[in-house]
């Protein structure tokens, strides 16, 4: 097996760039005055039901993407709260002005990222009509560009640096549309894209933890579960660009990344395999309803029953290629039934895929290739559903047959399946250049040397903040891992407060974590004011580093004051001569002498979460001093 | 609108919006194509379309600025194609200006009216399905910029459209100053035999959220297949998009500066809702169309005709100043009831006199209320019945606008003593005699 170095994704022609998205932990929104931090549970005050058409953009020309969405007929349904959303989040109030905070954040990362910043900043419209944005379109501008960032010695170009508004998360998807939540929509986010030539997915993993890194160096990073996004763009040679969305965990980033490579090594063979077959093609949709009014198969009985109809339409030359694995359990037809479901029906049933599995009666798929007039070598799909969303979801499938023979690999934005096989489907087709107009609502923002010394000033610098752990933590690996840890800026917050011992809360939030959330404790959801109340407590002598893990367990299980959980449990630290007391009375049990490490272990075992262990080893040394001289 | 001396740096390189070009400044390099300014900020700083789509800014100070070759890039429209010789009901779409038909502009950065009409019917394919419809031009500007002379354009189109056969009529307007055309054309078209539907937009059509679409869709259910012989607006019933409501053009009013369902019924209820699909609801009665006879269009308008507000420490003298102008009338927009100050005690802030002397001269002069809801009365207190008594007219429950709108065009049309009779008598709907528990705030 060739081995997949560096070497091996050059000859194959392998580009990979990311997109990286932060939001931002400013106190407004970009546009308006809602605040900017997401809190859980305001029920919703409206809702409000919109639909959005794909228009022309600045150019005349109306996206490809944006009319694929519009192809899909969607009602969007927008869950309004009064707490988090007002006028301008559901597209009934014009912009406010460009939120300040947020611009010099963006600026700042900029900096930090060498990158160029325009003399002027235009705000644009990007045209998104998938209804995550009321608008249809979302606030983006450009705040840098031709940077770069140096990740493990090597320089990795960054070309551009945004500026947005987040857009509207979605709910569930229900009968009579998509819901959203309206909370999102607005808060600031920086996006940073690379250059496509990060070599290798190991690279392109690398290069994500680093920007992460340098972004919750700012200080200004939001934290919390879907406040970064990756995205990642990938293509090799004969194949097509394809957008990878949805990456939860970064640490399988290059797995997914693997997979696509794959998947178009695969598409690209099958597009050869095509072309070899000179009768590839791809038939009309035909309505053969009529061949299964008795049929045994559930979903197509079903959607007959209730009024719908069968769509079969041939593939020529197809035979054997539908039920081609292409990706881990992902074969072409799966990729063809992605395309169907746009169109609202449950997918496809294809001819490669064994007929018993859906209990067709003999003769059924038999009949259906005749009426089809697909013969030996050939291939058919058949599309079940209501009248207009079969045809819908033929059109959808016979387009992405037609790319099989055609492209290949068909430039898309695909959605991650986190179901650990770090696999992805299609989500909607790539979004062109016509998606940009400018926002006629915002006016352009010209850069002021005051605002640019001020962005330098602030620029994040991980030199810089490498040697201020060290000196801090006296520790490379603990500096190390806490410069690349999500924590860092929890960190910054806690080991900032005075007399704080910084080692002891870096090893907390790093091992004591880690090692308490393997076993299940939720210590996630701590709030950071009570571990600042907490290692405040410790760092002021009143509680022990034993007892300090005791209060995590309990916080991680139930939110409460800190001063009363150690009232309640008894965590106080017993120090100086309360201390003293109980070593004096250990002593005297022992008969005023006795092995020093057996009555540390006494004393430890009866009052491990009061005791502090380095007291009690110099209280023990001083007592045993005074007994020798008496 | 680049400064002076940039634009003319840019004319002597040959560069126009458009135009692909490389900006080198300290050693750095943009390439892109120029976009026209806005005419806000540093007219020095070249907006380049680079190749992402983005746009951004360049000080043009010290750079070197170079013409690359290539086609300048434009805005291209594909054709309307609207059927013609269909079986479909011929609707006549008058087109006035407004947000409705507004397009991105190159040249301001801002927005700009449509040249083409045509254009408006391209982004609402659906329209071909429910009527033949025709467009005609009376004028392209924006609400606020609107006056008795567009109004009067507009009567004249609706009644010669109607005259020649269209079944109904879609009004497409600002919506700014959309519930004073309205009324206007209330008044103007008499004898109206045919639906006159007014109709815009709060989110321009360049935006795939535009109110515009359904808007104009339901105009178009209205105007082709009701049986009405009314002037309304038709906009979105509420916030979310399926539903639009007709509006009397009498009784509408625009009531938020930037919602959809901006407009609101005052005083009545819609007369009718209208779905995205043409299901019709009548709520409310209405004079029923016969598409016989002829509409005359009576578009005479008095612009010397005032509209003030009294409040506290408000100056008694506009209405001075007013008669001193030769105004022939003067709608007063009272508090409550319809008061203005007439305190006996500070004498000087007191409207009373200066009333009298109004109406002696001949002025006329109507009361309404800023509460916009509810009824003016001359009676209940001893201050209305002053000014009862000074010679002003109770316009009952007329909104404030509609009685300027109808004075205007009173004295355009008639002499200044029937004028003031017609004022508080009822002639399109503007008055009505019973308000309903349910017609407040709706």
């Amino acid at each position: 097996m060739e081995v997949k170095d560096v070497s091996y994704y050059r000859r194959i022609g392998f580009l990979c760039g990311l997109e990286i998205h932060q939001r931002l932990a400013t106190a407004e929104k970009l546009f308006c005055s809602c605040t900017a931090t997401l809190q859980q549970g305001e029920l919703p005050a409206a809702e409000v039901r919109r639909r959005q058409r794909a228009v022309a953009g600045e150019l005349g020309a109306v996206d490809r993407a944006a009319s694929f969405e519009q192809e899909k007929e969607q009602q969007f349904i927008y869950r309004v709260s009064d707490g988090h959303a007002c006028l301008v989040d559901i597209d009934e109030e014009p912009p406010h002005s460009l939120n300040a905070e947020a611009m010099a954040a963006a600026l700042s990362i900029s900096c930090g990222m060498h990158a160029d910043i325009p003399d002027e900043l235009e705000p644009m419209r990007k045209l998104v009509v998938d209804g995550s944005n009321p608008s249809a379109f979302q606030r983006t501008t450009k705040v840098g560009m031709d940077g770069y960032l140096n990740v493990n010695g090597t320089r990795v170009a960054i070309t551009s640096v945004f500026l947005e508004e987040e857009s509207a998360g979605i709910e569930r998807r229900a009968e009579d549309g998509v819901v959203y939540d309206t909370g999102r929509i607005g808060i600031p986010l920086v996006e940073i894209d690379t250059d496509p030539h990060l070599g290798s997915p190991e690279k392109a993993k690398e290069t994500a933890l680093a920007i992460g890194t340098l972004l919750r160096l700012t200080g200004k990073a939001q934290r919390g579960i879907g406040t970064i996004r990756q995205d990642v763009n990938v293509s090799i040679m004969g194949g097509a660009r394809v957008e990878i969305k949805g990456l939860q965990d970064l640490d399988s980033l290059d797995k997914f990344v693997e997979n696509e490579v794959l998947r178009q090594q695969n598409l690209v063979k099958i597009k050869e395999e095509l072309s070899g077959r000179k009768n590839a093609s791809v038939g009309g949709a035909v309505d053969i309803t009529h061949l299964f009014t008795s049929t045994g198969v559930k979903i197509i009985s079903n959607a007959i029953s209730s009024g719908g109809i069968v769509l079969g339409i041939a593939l020529g030359g197809f035979g054997g290629i539908l039920g081609r694995e292409i990706n881990p359990e992902r074969r072409l037809g799966t990729e063809i039934s992605d395309y169907a479901k746009m169109g609202g029906v449950n997918g496809i049933i294809h001819s490669d895929e064994d007929p018993r599995k859906y209990g067709f009666r003999p003769g059924e798929m038999e009949a259906a290739a005749k009426a089809l007039g697909a013969g030996e070598g050939d291939a058919f799909i058949l599309i079940a559903g209501r009248r207009d969303s079969a045809y819908t979801a033929a059109s959808f499938a016979s387009e992405r047959a037609k790319a099989a023979i055609g492209l290949g690999v068909v430039p898309e934005t695909r959605a991650a399946v986190n179901n650990n096989m770090h696999t992805t489907k299609f989500m909607r087709p790539l979004a062109g250049r016509s998606r940009m107009y400018p926002e006629t609502d915002a006016t352009p923002i010209e850069v002021s040397g005051s605002m640019l010394a001020e962005a330098r000033a602030s620029a994040p610098d991980l030199d810089a903040a490498m040697a201020g752990l060290m000196s801090e933590l006296k520790s490379r690996a603990l500096a190390d891992q806490m410069i690349m840890s999500p924590r860092l800026q929890l960190y910054r917050e806690l080991a900032g407060e005075a007399g704080s011992d910084k080692a002891f809360i870096a090893n907390t939030l790093l091992q004591k974590f880690t090692e308490m959330r393997r076993a299940g404790c939720n210590v996630d959801a701590i709030p950071a004011g009570r571990l600042s109340g907490l290692f405040k407590a410790h760092s002021e002598g009143r509680i022990t580093k034993n007892a300090v893990e005791e209060i995590l367990k309990s916080l991680s299980e139930r939110d409460a004051d800190i001063e009363d959980i150690i009232k309640a449990r008894g965590l106080s630290r017993v120090t100086g001569s309360g201390l003293r007391k109980i070593v004096l009375e250990e002593l005297e049990a022992a008969g005023g002498g006795g092995n020093r490490g057996a009555i540390i272990n006494r004393i430890m075992s009866k009052h491990r979460l009061n005791v502090d262990g380095d007291e009690l080893n110099r209280i023990l040394s001083e007592e045993g001093r005074h007994g020798k001289e008496a | 609108m680049y400064g002076a001396e940039t634009s003319k740096r840019l004319d002597e390189a040959g560069i126009g919006p458009g135009d692909r070009i490389r900006v080198a400044k300290k050693g750095k390099v943009y390439e892109g194509v120029l976009m026209p300014r806005p005419e806000i900020g540093n007219g020095n700083i070249l907006i380049i379309k680079q190749d992402d789509g983005y746009n951004i800014g360049v000080n043009a100070d010290g750079a070197g600025i170079e013409k690359l070759r290539g086609k300048a890039e434009g805005m291209v429209f594909p054709k309307a194609q609207m059927r013609q010789g269909s079986s479909l009901p011929k609707v006549r779409l008058v087109y006035t200006g407004g947000t409705i038909g507004a397009k991105i502009d190159y040249k301001t950065g801002g927005v700009y009216m449509l040249t083409k009409p045509e254009e408006l019917l391209y982004e609402v394919p659906e329209l071909s399905d429910i009527a033949e419809i025709s467009v005609s031009q009376t004028s392209s500007i924006a609400s606020e910029d609107m006056s008795s002379d567009e109004w009067a354009a507009i009567a004249n189109e609706v009644s010669r459209s109607i005259n020649n056969g269209a079944r109904g009529v879609i009004v497409t307007l600002g919506t700014d100053s959309m519930h004073y055309a309205s009324a206007a054309l209330s008044f103007m078209l008499r004898d109206l035999n045919a639906p006159v539907v007014l109709t815009g937009a709060q989110r321009s059509p360049d935006r795939g959220s535009s109110d515009a679409f359904q808007n104009l869709i339901c105009s178009a259910h209205l105007a082709a297949k009701s049986d009405m012989a009314e002037v309304g607006i038709c906009m979105h019933d509420s916030s979310s998009d399926g539903r639009c409501a007709f509006l009397r053009g009498t009784k509408a009013r625009k009531m938020h500066t930037s919602r959809r369902d901006a407009f609101r019924p005052i005083n009545a209820k819609p007369i009718a809702f209208v779905d995205a699909d043409g299901t019709m609801a009548y709520v409310s009665s209405y004079k029923k169309a016969d598409w016989k006879g002829k509409v005359t269009p009576l578009t005479g308008f008095e612009r010397k005709v005032a509209f003030v507000k009294a409040f506290p420490n408000s100056d008694p003298d506009i209405i001075d100043y007013y008669a001193g102008r030769g105004y022939r009338g003067i709608v007063i927009e009272g508090m409550g009831l319809g008061h203005t100050p007439a305190s006996t005690v500070k004498k000087e802030l007191s409207w009373i006199p200066h009333v009298r002397s109004a109406t002696d001269s001949g002025i006329v002069i109507g009361i309404t209320s800023q509460c916009i809801y509810g009824r003016v009365n001359p009676n209940v207190y001893r201050n209305l019945r002053l000014l009862h008594n000074a010679g002003a007219i109770h316009c009952e429950d007329m909104l404030p606008e509609t009685a300027y709108v109808k004075l205007g065009w009173l004295l355009g049309n008639y002499k200044p003593e029937e004028a003031r009779a017609m004022l508080s008598r009822n002639l399109a709907g503007e008055i009505s005699r019973r308000t309903t528990y349910n017609e407040f705030l709706i």
